[in-house]
């Protein structure tokens, strides 16, 4: 495409008055030679808009630098169409309102005696004007850099895999069918409808929310075994998934045996390192299959473009509590058991068939003043505890259930719920430490509890207890998923959350580190069936999302619609394999020589792969370590006589850049000494720029994202916290070279933290004033 | 492991107590802003907080054998402000009526009073009591001439026997029941895990005089910030009845110092029968407190209707205590001004009726809400003797 440039500056919104527009328009029409440069009073009215479309058809202008307000916001208005690069200069937000215009100055003069006297003078900022020039230089140099993006697009699929068929699995099937795609539900027992068909009622679902429901199960299992749009396997398991979102193929097993689509163990390090040896018969027991390499393909796979997970989990054990006799005392029972006994029929005790008519439900193990319930709790099992309650009391009008608990969680609507349960006159709840459960000679138990609100240390006798416990996520236990992903097969990090499948809990839900693979039900949190029905849904509009824009080449999530994906100068890699280990959500298999294999559809465009190779082979269209460097390069860095500092941070778009915006918004003040460049993500930082930045002469670089950790909130999950981990290398650098390593800083912000931009951004002024100027200006 | 202090929660309690009134109960959910609103508690261990989950769970013999549903004088702040609408007030209300119950004797008195099934029953012992006399008087049919109750009607002698029976009758319940009342209590501070102070103030004659000190000025009563006005109507009442019973005393003067030491009418004192003139001071004492009475009985009715939906509706069992009050001293009043009106055909029937409803409020008083005063002068005692009291009233 020949570029051909149009640069407009808008003097609204105060621009005008903080920045001399003139001297704005020279350094696009001398330094720059850019044709066309034009200033509007207000270039997001209708004449400014349709100043630059009669350019374009005019002119043939099809790369337009706007110099106005921040690119987050009248994105509709300066929409120019697919055809047109559109480059936006931040000259509003991050710099006419969050500088000062003016400054004052000493001035001598002479007055008409010819004395001389000093005068204080207000003159327009030459710092701002300095910073304005700079982001304008920078825009330019972007704008000519980029190239428009052409999406990838291949034969995709837009059939669904859901796997599970309990109630999440059907619901998330049945929703996405009745949408118009075809879906595939796989369960590996024999029958579909999971836990939620062992129940005898439900935890309402509607409002009022306040009585225990039929369970619906049952409806929806006849309803998706007569859709025309569903096929269901049962006792079936995932082999293997390989490809990618939009062909992902999917090699089926009966349920419980091995095959030799079963994805193979990640190969050791020793293994990446040498030649190709993979498969060591050694470590494997003399009747294991060999499975096959994740690159090799089964022609005999099924093809999907997307997968819902929905494979719930198992009950835990609590044994480990041997207070309460679990395991010890038949009448001491899980409340899976208990539910498993009530949906047969009346409630008996497990020891003699005697009816259970006391029946005592212990929430929180207790036991030395531990606060914390069962592994795995959570308000469901409070719900549920309540709902066995009621249980007892349908059976037997002179039953009793007791309810000892640490925490009583019924959130929400859930309220009616508790209020109604603890309205029945036979239902006895209190908070306490249980202290222990022993059996009688008549097998009945009995339980004692401290500290409980009566006010005292009480004991009561009862037929059963039930103990509270958890469902661990199916994830802990087995991949489930099991991708031919060079990564691994399962989901990323699970014992971080408890084998708990995650990506952004708050921020994004059924999102997972595996794109184009979703989680709904328990696999993401314990729900009740009500919940799982809700989370089923959306994750089946996820599905969907995601199907729908692949389909267009475009990413998902959270670069929602970009068309832009990473690629490789393959001449030049060096089989490092950095990308492959890095990106966050393994885009990238490595084949047995090292050389990464991308997958586009897996891609979130972070650049995360970018800012990790160290031979920057790796480029996006509109986004690549030439363009930033070059942006870096184009900062205009005073002389060291002239007393002023330049440093540039690089800034995470996704949370950091909106808080510089809301910060001017705010009018919130800062150094004028700083330029901001937006990244993708930290993690596509390359730590070349940092070098360029250096020998430019700058005095400081600042690395703003998200934070990171068990709390993190970085968007592409894992970009800030690699970007530190890199930060060590940077360090060791800047020392060789003699510069002091705090001239190159990370700092972790939060979206919410606008306020502290000032403070963050003067400190690390500071602490370039106190190092003093680069040494390396002016080489 | 020690000895467990094994419960045995009540279901069939628990039932009574929604059944009595308290039917908001289960609502409770342990909150205690109810202890804290509470002008009346002592800080030491609050009610009504307590005594709402021990309700909950069923557990009878702590609430009884505890002063403190006596302690408290249904203000209705904790209901007024509960966030749950379990109506601690009420609830305590009905735990009182059971607690009367559980001590009544004979029993089967106890559960009558409290069942409006058994109201019939209960009013047909004095009608039919009344007719039997009448009936041998040859007295059934209205009398003619000038109306005199005793002469014409119902003998002095009659009537003071019937009351009297009744009276030792109540007596004997209020003796039977207090005096288990007392051994709970005694044997309740005792066996609680939380043993309260004992910080006994002085012999028990004394306590006991303190306490009714206390009654007379309504100290407690006036803590109370929702139902204020219940104090007053309640002193009214108090007093109302307090006089009625020393113009009882006074007109019995009249009587047998007359009929037995001769004394005759001298300056402005009536001795002799009944009716007295309506300028004699023990007349003018005893319209008063009717009165007196009359006008604190329909503040109770005003009051409750005006406080209902903050303080509740109020159980069976305290309007049926209200009625019978209310229907005593409208019939008195009516039976003076109908037989001054000398209105025979209604006065005679009004009468008879007056006299059905004070019986059944003699007889029936330790079964009934009049029992409070019984129990709950037994458990402010009790409470001032085993340091319970609160230091605010001490």
């Amino acid at each position: 495409m020949e570029k051909k440039l149009g640069v407009y500056i808008c003097g609204g919104c105060s621009i005008g008055e903080g920045l001399d527009l003139e001297k704005l328009s020279l350094v696009a029409t001398k330094e720059y030679k850019v044709p066309i440069c034009k200033t509007h009073p207000a270039l997001c009215g209708e004449e400014g808009v349709s100043l630059i479309n009669q350019d374009i058809e005019t002119e043939g202008v099809n790369t337009i630098v706007i110099a106005a307000c921040s690119g987050r916001v009248k994105y509709d208005v300066f929409d120019f169409g697919p055809s047109n690069i559109v480059e936006r200069v931040n000259v509003r937000e991050q710099v006419v309102w969050s500088h000062d215009w003016t400054k004052q100055v000493q001035v001598k003069t002479k007055d008409a005696e010819g004395k001389e006297e000093v005068k204080a003078e207000t003159k327009p900022n030459e710092d701002t004007q300095m910073l304005g020039e700079d982001y304008i230089r920078m825009g330019i140099v972007k704008a000519n850099k980029t190239s428009l993006p052409e999406p990838f697009l291949e034969e995709f699929t837009k059939n669904i895999l859901v796997i599970g068929g309990g109630i999440t699995g059907l619901t998330a099937a049945i929703e996405a069918a009745n949408t118009g795609y075809d879906v595939t539900i796989v369960e590996k027992n024999s029958q579909l409808g999971g836990y939620a068909a062992r129940q005898r009622k439900q935890i309402p679902t509607k409002a009022p929310y306040s009585e225990l429901e039929p369970a619906n199960i049952q409806e929806k299992i006849k309803e998706i075994s007569n859709h025309p749009r569903i096929t269901i396997k049962t006792g079936t398991e995932i082999a293997r998934i390989s490809g990618a979102p939009g062909m992902f193929d999917v090699s089926f097993k009966q349920a419980g045996t091995k095959t030799k689509w079963d994805v193979p163990p990640p190969r050791k390090k020793e293994e990446e390192t040498g030649e190709a040896k993979t498969e060591e018969p050694v470590e494997l027991p003399a009747d294991q299959i060999k499975c096959e390499d994740i690159l090799t393909k089964d022609t005999d796979a099924e093809r999907f473009g997307v997968v819902v997970v929905a494979a719930g989990g198992r009950p835990a054990d609590p044994s480990e509590f041997e207070h309460l006799g679990y395991g010890k005392f038949a009448n001491v029972i899980t409340n899976v058991m208990m539910e498993d006994a009530a949906a047969k029929g009346k409630i008996i005790r497990p020891s003699d068939g005697k009816e259970a008519r006391t029946v005592a439900f212990i929430q929180s193990p207790g036991l030395n003043g531990d606060d914390s319930d069962f592994p795995y709790c959570s308000s469901v099992t409070s719900m549920i505890s309540l709902k066995q309650a009621k249980y007892v009391r349908e059976d037997y009008t002179d039953g009793k259930a007791f309810i000892f608990y640490k925490h009583m969680r019924t959130p929400g609507v859930y309220e009616n719920f508790y209020k109604s349960m603890q309205n029945d006159e036979g239902i006895f709840l209190t908070r306490g430490e249980v202290k222990g459960v022993t059996e009688n000679a008549d097998k009945s138990l009995t339980v004692e509890v401290d500290d409980t609100m009566i006010g005292e240390n009480i004991a009561v006798n009862v037929d059963m207890v039930v103990l509270a416990t958890g469902m661990v996520p199916e994830t802990r236990f087995d991949p489930v998923i099991n991708l031919a992903y060079r990564q691994g097969p399962a989901f990323k990090d699970l014992e971080l959350f408890d084998g708990y499948c995650d990506s952004n809990y708050i921020c994004f839900p059924y999102e997972t580190r595996r794109t184009g693979v979703y989680t709904a039900g328990n696999v993401r949190q314990t729900m009740t069936n009500g919940e799982c029905i809700e989370d089923a849904t959306g994750a089946a509009l996820k599905a969907i999302q995601c199907l729908e824009s692949t389909n267009r080449g475009m990413a998902v999530h959270p670069r929602s619609g970009d068309t832009s994906f990473p690629e490789f100068f393959f001449q030049r890699c060096t089989q490092c394999k950095r990308c492959t280990e890095e990106c966050p959500f393994g885009a990238l298999d490595d084949d047995e020589k090292g050389t990464p294999k991308p997958n586009p559809t897996r891609c979130r465009r972070c650049g995360t792969c970018m800012g990790a190779c160290p031979e920057r082979i790796i480029s996006f269209k509109n986004y690549h370590v030439d363009m930033i460097g070059s942006m870096v390069k184009a900062i205009n860095v005073p002389d060291e006589d002239e007393e002023k500092y330049r440093i540039v941070a690089f800034v995470c778009e996704n949370d950091a850049g909106p808080a510089l915006d809301m910060a001017g918004l705010n009018k919130l003040k800062f150094s004028a000494d700083i330029r901001f460049i937006p990244v993708r993500c930290l993690g596509s930082v390359n730590t070349i720029w940092i070098a360029d930045a250096m020998s430019k002469g700058m005095d400081g670089v600042l690395l703003i994202g998200c934070k990171y950790g068990d709390d993190y909130q970085c968007h592409f999950v894992k970009g800030s916290e690699l970007c530190n981990k890199r930060m060590d290398n940077v360090a060791e650098t800047l020392g060789k070279l003699r510069l002091e390593p705090v001239r190159v800083q990370q700092v972790q912000f939060s979206i919410d933290e606008y306020n502290k931009i000032p403070e963050v951004i003067d400190k690390f002024v500071k602490v370039i004033e106190g190092v003093g100027f680069n040494p390396m200006k002016g080489f | 492991m020690a000895e467990a202090n094994v419960i045995k929660p009540d279901l069939e309690f628990v039932k009574k107590i929604m059944n009595s009134g308290g039917e908001s109960l289960k609502k409770c959910y342990q909150c205690a802003t109810c202890s804290v609103v509470c002008n009346v508690t002592p800080e030491d261990k609050p009610f009504p907080r307590k005594e709402m989950i021990q309700a909950q769970w069923g557990l009878k013999d702590k609430l009884f054998s505890n002063p403190d549903i006596w302690l408290c004088h249904q203000c209705s702040d904790c209901t007024a402000y509960c966030p749950r609408g379990a109506k601690p007030g009420e609830v305590l209300g009905a735990i009182r009526k059971l607690s009367i119950e559980h001590y009544a004797f004979p029993s089967f008195l106890g559960k009558a009073v409290g069942d409006p099934k058994y109201l019939l029953g209960l009013l047909a012992v004095p009608v039919v009591i009344f007719l039997t006399v009448l009936g041998y008087l040859g007295h059934l049919r209205i009398p003619e001439g000038e109306i005199s109750y005793a002469e014409k009607f119902m003998p002095v002698l009659a009537v003071e026997a019937i009351f009297i029976a009744a009276a030792l009758f109540a007596c004997l319940g209020f003796f039977a029941g207090v005096v288990r009342y007392w051994r709970d209590l005694k044997s309740g501070a005792e066996l609680s895990t939380n043993k309260w102070q004992r910080m006994v103030k002085g012999p028990i004659p004394v306590i006991i005089i303190n306490t009714i000190l206390e009654f007379m000025t309504h100290r407690r009563f006036q803590k109370c910030e929702v139902t204020k006005d219940r104090s007053n109507a309640h002193m009214f009442v108090f007093f109302g009845f307090a006089g009625l019973a020393i113009a009882a005393v006074w007109a019995l003067v009249y009587l047998y110092g007359y009929e037995f030491f001769g004394i005759k009418t001298s300056g402005i004192f009536n001795f002799g029968l009944s009716p007295y003139p309506l300028h004699d001071p023990m007349k003018i004492f005893a319209n008063i407190s009717a009165l007196a009475l009359f006008a604190g009985i329909l503040q109770v009715i005003m009051n409750r209707k005006n406080n209902a939906e903050k303080a509740g509706n109020g159980s069976y069992y305290d309007w049926l205590f209200i009625s019978i009050i209310l229907t005593i001293v409208t019939t008195g009043i009516l039976s003076e001004v109908l037989r001054l009106a000398d209105i025979a055909a209604l006065a005679y029937p009004v009468y008879f009726i007056h006299l059905v409803f004070v019986f059944f409020l003699f007889a029936y008083a330790p079964f009934s809400k009049m029992a409070h005063m019984a129990y709950r002068t037994t458990a402010l005692v009790f409470a001032k003797y085993s340091g319970r009291e609160d230091k605010k009233y001490s």
